[in-house]
């Protein structure tokens, strides 16, 4: 039967991966902690002394959960397929560009990238149409931002070619 | 009666124009945000939370709280209409709010939701108005050893109450934790874990973390369950208030119980979520018409919808007289009053007395903007969730890092936030909570101070945690919660044991 089952992460996997991050950070923190001294001067406890020991705690907790995790009734259900991490990298991908492309080219510019792009990739849209809200929307967050709030936003190549600043 | 006088000053300090303008703003945006699958009460209050740096505390809190209030209203609007809860505390709206309006009926389980919401949030503001300047005065004498008890005790609260599993509830509240030291400690002056990189001596914001972990993370999980909205119809006419206002009565019981159950949920850090769910299941267990649960009764519409507000606002208080939060939402709050400069807990009773009671008559006022707002709103925001995805979807994500940049100017904020995101998907689906994390991130600093002062105080003794009965009793409370997980585990197989040997006695 698991062989006809077209291939997806179970949640045992997933519980796993969680519990070995959650782990691994709280390994982490105790050991950076430690740099800064976990024991007793004359004013009181040294700086590394409270994140140490919650880092020691969630350690345990992460050990204890990972347990769990084996011991789980549903540990062989479905968490992510192929149709699921289809959806989750056509958002998640193009979010990531739009980040890259907001410390690279400024909010406003990246703003337009990606709403337009989206648009007219996965909306559909015509050319035209995903233009005028792309811009139309970065339009409106610089009245809103810069203009009301005076809270300047990052910007690119592209504002100090405009004197935009 | 000395409460009201303070009221009414605080009526006064409340009631100007530009006050009551940014009520309907906040209230507008929160419904928005409410509305927005992936924009909820605490990111969008983290949202807006860096462009009232600059602005006076009262004016700030007011627009903050409208749009929690709102938030909390926009919730119910898509869980009645769309049948997908706009909030985690309306999705048992869902449950019998979408099958009436499938019957015809949309208008009224609308209205009956807001009026019943409007009377949960009044009951939580009667209660912050008799109680927080008593709790306040109480509070007055607790010294580090008592505050760090009562950090203490809403930790335990989590673990032991929170529904998830206790050791999920340990490694988040953990990591929190361990977030909040991240950077300058205040008492030695020395850099924690910052493992050399310069970006994060600034410290990890838990603006940033609510952004990543609510926003992002929930858009994630909404994304991949496959989006699609297949709304309802609804326009909401005086004579369905009038109907509506008119069934309210027959179910006072339902009311003044889902009320109670928010009021203690609330105060207690469990949240609108877990309040709404409680009322939910206790009035199917207990309403006379339980056979209609699930299929569209009003009853089970009222009960979530009058816990959930209550339980909101009355969050409010302990975040108020005590410096510790009842909800995510209200732990960002609380961050929001330190970074104004306010210094949240019973001293600023004494302290700013105008902000305290302005805010608490700007509660009344609030929810009372907020439901004729909603009333009146409804097909416009029920319009905005037709707008294709493709195109609504960017927007939130644009909104979202915007709101990240904004809180330092920091493009390491917007990675950190990406982190957060894919931190709170992960979380979402594998059933970690994710309100103790913000919650620890918002308290750390303080809870750490609290500790280490006691320390100092005791001279490393931790006797110094029962050293008087009020201590004391906190912590047996705070110990209690936390084995609360085992002793439940104990008793059912203890019971299960017991079963089979009755059965042979027998």
């Amino acid at each position: 039967m698991a062989a006809a089952d077209p291939p997806h992460v179970t949640r045992l996997a997933a519980e796993v991966f969680g519990a070995l991050v959650t782990l691994s950070l709280a390994v982490a923190i105790a050991l950076g902690a430690r740099v800064d001294g976990i024991g007793w001067t004359s004013g009181g406890p040294e700086a590394g002394a409270f994140p140490f020991y919650v880092g020691v705690i969630v350690a345990a907790a992460s050990l204890g959960n990972l347990v769990a995790a084996f011991r789980r009734r549903d540990r062989a259900a479905v968490f992510l397929d192929a149709v699921k991490t289809r959806r989750i990298a056509a958002f998640g991908i193009p979010l990531l560009l739009f980040v890259g492309a907001s410390v690279l080219l400024g909010f406003y510019v990246a703003t337009i990238l990606y709403l337009g792009g989206v648009m007219r990739v996965q909306g559909r849209y015509r050319w035209i149409t995903s233009i005028a809200v792309a811009v139309g929307t970065a339009a409106f967050f610089y009245v809103v931002l810069e203009v009301w709030f005076k809270v300047p936003l990052l910007k690119g190549p592209l504002e100090s070619l405009l004197h935009l600043h | 009666m000395e409460n009201l006088g303070l009221l009414l000053h605080g009526f006064g300090v409340v009631l100007t124009t530009q006050h009551l303008l940014l009520m309907v703003a906040g209230v507008l945006l929160g419904i928005l945000v409410g509305v927005l699958p992936g924009l909820g009460a605490p990111n969008g209050v983290s949202l807006l939370l860096p462009l009232t740096f600059s602005m006076n505390p009262v004016a700030a809190i007011i627009l903050l709280t409208s749009m929690y209030w709102g938030a909390l209203f926009g919730g119910s609007t898509t869980s009645i209409l769309f049948n997908i809860p706009g909030e985690p505390s309306s999705v048992a709206t869902t449950f019998d709010g979408y099958p009436m309006a499938k019957q015809g009926r949309a208008a009224q389980a609308l209205t009956l939701a807001f009026l019943s919401a409007a009377i949960g949030a009044l009951l939580g503001v009667v209660v912050i108005t008799l109680l927080s300047s008593w709790v306040a005065q109480f509070a007055l004498r607790f010294g580090s050893p008592e505050y760090f008890a009562v950090y203490f005790l809403a930790f335990a609260s989590f673990i032991g109450l929170g529904g998830a599993s206790p050791g999920k509830t340990i490694v988040s509240l953990g990591l929190g934790l361990a977030f909040a030291t991240v950077g300058m400690d205040t008492i030695s002056g020395s850099l924690r874990l910052t493992y050399g990189f310069s970006d994060l001596v600034g410290g990890i914001s838990f603006l940033v973390a609510v952004i990543g972990l609510f926003g992002i993370g929930e858009l994630l999980v909404t994304m991949e369950e496959g989006l699609k909205f297949d709304g309802l119809r609804a326009n909401i006419s005086p004579r369905a208030i009038v109907e509506a206002a008119r069934m309210l009565p027959r179910y006072w019981i339902a009311l003044l119980r889902s009320g109670a159950i928010g009021c203690w949920m609330g105060i207690t850090p469990d949240g609108p979520t877990a309040a709404s769910f409680m009322s939910y299941g206790i009035a199917e267990r207990f309403s006379s018409r339980r056979r209609g649960f699930g299929k569209g009764e009003p009853e089970g519409i009222i009960a979530p919808e009058t816990a959930d507000h209550a339980a909101g606002t009355s969050a409010m208080l302990p975040m108020l007289a005590l410096g510790v939060p009842g909800s995510a939402t209200s732990a960002v709050l609380l961050g929001g009053l330190m970074i104004w400069g306010l210094n949240p807990g019973p001293t600023l009773f004494t302290e700013r007395p105008d902000f305290v009671w302005g805010l608490i008559a700007s509660m009344y006022l609030g929810n009372l903007v907020a439901v004729i707002l909603v009333l009146s709103t409804v097909p416009v925001f029920a319009a905005i969730l037709r707008i294709p995805f493709a195109i609504i979807g960017p927007i939130i994500v644009v909104v979202c890092f915007i709101g990240a940049y904004t809180v330092a100017n920091s493009t390491f904020d917007l990675w950190l936030a990406v982190g957060f995101g894919a931190a709170g998907y992960l979380f979402k689906k594998i059933e970690y909570p994710i309100a103790p994390l913000v919650l620890a991130m918002v308290l750390g600093d303080k809870a750490e101070d609290a500790f280490r002062q006691s320390m100092i105080m005791s001279r490393g003794s931790i006797s110094i945690f029962w050293a008087n009965g009020l201590v004391a009793t906190l912590c047996a409370l705070a110990l209690l919660l936390l084995s609360w997980p085992l002793i439940g585990a104990a008793t059912r197989t203890f019971v299960r044991a017991r079963q089979p040997a009755d059965a042979l006695e027998d």
